[in-house]
């Protein structure tokens, strides 16, 4: 196995087992810690890490553990969540631009055009202050800014699938265009999309972490990394774990979604991987 | 028409499509802004006077049309709360935001140019390897995170820089790059492991060209290899990989400035969010957007410079 997938297989390997161990820790981690985290006990403040409490406690006696645990939740559902959305619309537009090219493709990709011409995080902040902050509207925004990449990205793939041989032949024998696009284009298109949404799920748990950080992403009291460091950066000095701790398990997250997109696209695209 | 004519051309209607955006946007805000701004015990009274100034009654089309015809000629109207004209408080920010992004695009520059051509000049070996760690790594670190840590290290641990705060450049050359030093480090050390993993994909394209191998069959020193025939000919996708940089970074610019305490359009921008000050809010995003595509118009006519053929294209 080792062998047949070479050092770069390797490397999307070790991104995929960070983030299968991250996505364990997130869904199991709840049920098998002791400690709530939002259970608050002053006696416990700022308490530096015990073996028992390796992350030590935050300024209301929470364990960080348990809320850096409880946080990943938040972070990996809306990586989910907001890279499913832009999937869900992202896709098909690109799919349909590339597809049709012409002035069809002119009024689905100008639009999307202008969506991108912002920075990622002022969109989403404009988008938030729209419709308000929380778990969803977070979610909901970042769909809304990575559509356009993704579209983009599809739509470039599909260009080059449609100029293939197997493209041309199917079409001779007569193939629909739904049937062209859905049996023949979309699957050879898929590679781009599959690296473009892992490199999107890392950017979304530090788009995720900074919306929350400042002020306008997942509201307290639920737990987010982001909310975290903004609550911390206060005690530092004294209890410098409690922005350690959750910066460094952002880190770790963005860095497993990134390996996992660096592996799988020297791993599918043998062109790079002979670089 | 010639190639920079027909560049600034394209941009003229992304910049109207931006500026109507926007503005849509803002008026989706849910319920009255003039009840946002004054709070629910607002009398009526209160309410309508602000309505009738800021023409909140005027239909969505004419209010559009008031604020672009303003914009266009640099009135970006008045701040609902202090009353102060959004484009002087725009413009008294500004410097800030350029100079922290222009500092840390050197710095990212500097760092991340020289440590991809590192890599991708000796590919497979240790300095590789180690140049895509640090790469992987860099793009990984959370910036809000990494300005929180150099803080607490370099300036309330160590006691080098200062944590918060701004001294403009025409007052104190010295002091401003000491209080835009933490911040600039913070912006450029995501941007700096972007470039360099782009720099060395790049540089791996060139290293096999016919060319490259010509230069050095002629015995050329490896370094005169790469900086004269390597790095020019990989410069065009590190071009648009620094232009794309310039323009995250005004947006990171949002984050890094409220960590700082740095008065900038950024910092401005999330205040004027969580105050609900929709005018700046819609003004400040347009203003950071319409950078942003200046910045990429700039790189568009740069290629033209980089590579005469593109221009006759």
């Amino acid at each position: 196995m080792r062998r047949r997938l070479g050092r770069r297989g390797g490397i999307a390997l070790a991104g995929l087992a960070v983030v299968v161990a991250l996505a364990a820790v997130a869904l199991l981690g709840p049920v098998v810690l002791p400690g709530s985290p939002t259970a608050i006990a002053s006696d416990r403040a700022l308490r530096a890490p015990t073996p028992r409490e390796p992350f030590g406690m935050d300024d209301l006696g929470r364990s960080v553990l348990s809320r850096v645990v409880h946080a990943y939740r938040v972070s990996l559902d809306v990586a989910l969540t907001s890279v499913a959305l832009a999937l869900v619309a992202g896709v098909p537009l690109g799919l349909v631009a590339g597809y049709a090219e012409g002035l069809l493709d002119q009024l689905i990709m100008r639009p999307l055009d202008i969506l991108m011409a912002f920075p990622a995080i002022l969109l989403a902040i404009a988008l938030m202050s729209v419709f308000g902050t929380g778990l969803l509207l977070v979610s909901v925004s970042l769909g809304v800014v990575y559509t356009p990449i993704l579209a983009r990205v599809v739509r470039a793939a599909v260009l080059v699938a449609k100029a293939e041989v197997y493209v041309e032949g199917a079409r001779a024998l007569g193939a629909p265009a739904g049937r062209l696009v859905l049996r023949h284009i979309l699957p050879n298109s898929t590679t781009p999309v599959l690296v473009q949404a892992s490199v999107l799920m890392a950017i979304a748990i530090l788009v995720e972490a900074a919306l929350s950080f400042l002020g306008v992403g997942v509201q307290p009291p639920t737990p987010s990394l982001g909310l975290m460091l903004a609550d911390g950066r206060g005690f530092m000095l004294q209890a410098p774990w409690v922005v350690v701790f959750p910066g460094l398990a952002i880190m770790a997250a963005v860095l497993g979604f990134n390996m996992l997109a660096d592996g799988l696209r020297d791993w599918l695209d043998p062109g790079v991987a002979a670089r | 028409m010639s190639y920079a004519g027909r560049r600034l051309l394209l941009v003229l209607p992304m910049l109207f499509g931006m500026s109507f955006l926007i503005f849509a946007l803002m008026r989706l805000v849910p319920g009255d802004p003039a009840v946002a701004v004054l709070g629910f015990k607002a009398t009526p009274e209160a309410v309508r006077a602000l309505r009738e100034t800021f023409h909140l009654d005027a239909p969505w089309p004419a209010q559009y049309a008031r604020w672009l015809a303003g914009a266009l000629r640099g009135d970006l109207g008045v701040d609902f709360r202090q009353n102060e004209p959004i484009g002087a408080m725009i413009l008294a920010r500004l410097p800030v935001t350029v100079e922290l992004t222009a500092l840390a695009t050197a710095c990212a520059v500097l760092v991340g140019v020289p440590l991809g051509l590192l890599g991708g000049a000796r590919r497979g070996g240790g300095a590789d390897r180690a140049s895509l760690a640090v790469g992987l790594v860099g793009v990984s670190i959370p910036d809000f995170w990494l300005g929180i840590i150099l803080i607490l290290l370099l300036s309330l641990g160590a006691r080098l820089l200062p944590s918060s705060g701004f001294v403009p450049l025409t007052e104190d050359p010295v002091a401003n790059l000491r209080h835009l030093a933490l911040p600039a480090l913070t912006l450029a050390t995501s941007r700096a492991a972007v470039l360099g993993r782009l720099t060395r994909a790049a540089v791996l394209d060139t290293v096999h060209r016919g060319y490259v191998r010509c230069a050095r069959a002629k015995g050329l020193r490896e370094r005169a290899v790469l900086w004269r025939h390597v790095l020019p000919n990989a410069a065009i996708p590190i071009v648009t990989v620094v232009g794309l940089q310039v323009g995250y970074m005004l947006g990171g610019a949002i984050v890094v400035e409220t960590i700082f305490a740095l008065p900038g359009v950024g910092r401005m921008t999330l205040d004027a969010v969580l105050e609900r000050n929709y005018p700046v809010v819609q003004s400040a995003v347009l203003v950071i957007g319409a950078l942003f595509m200046l910045v990429n118009l700039a790189t568009d006519l740069l290629y033209g410079v980089l590579d005469p053929r593109i221009r006759l294209r």
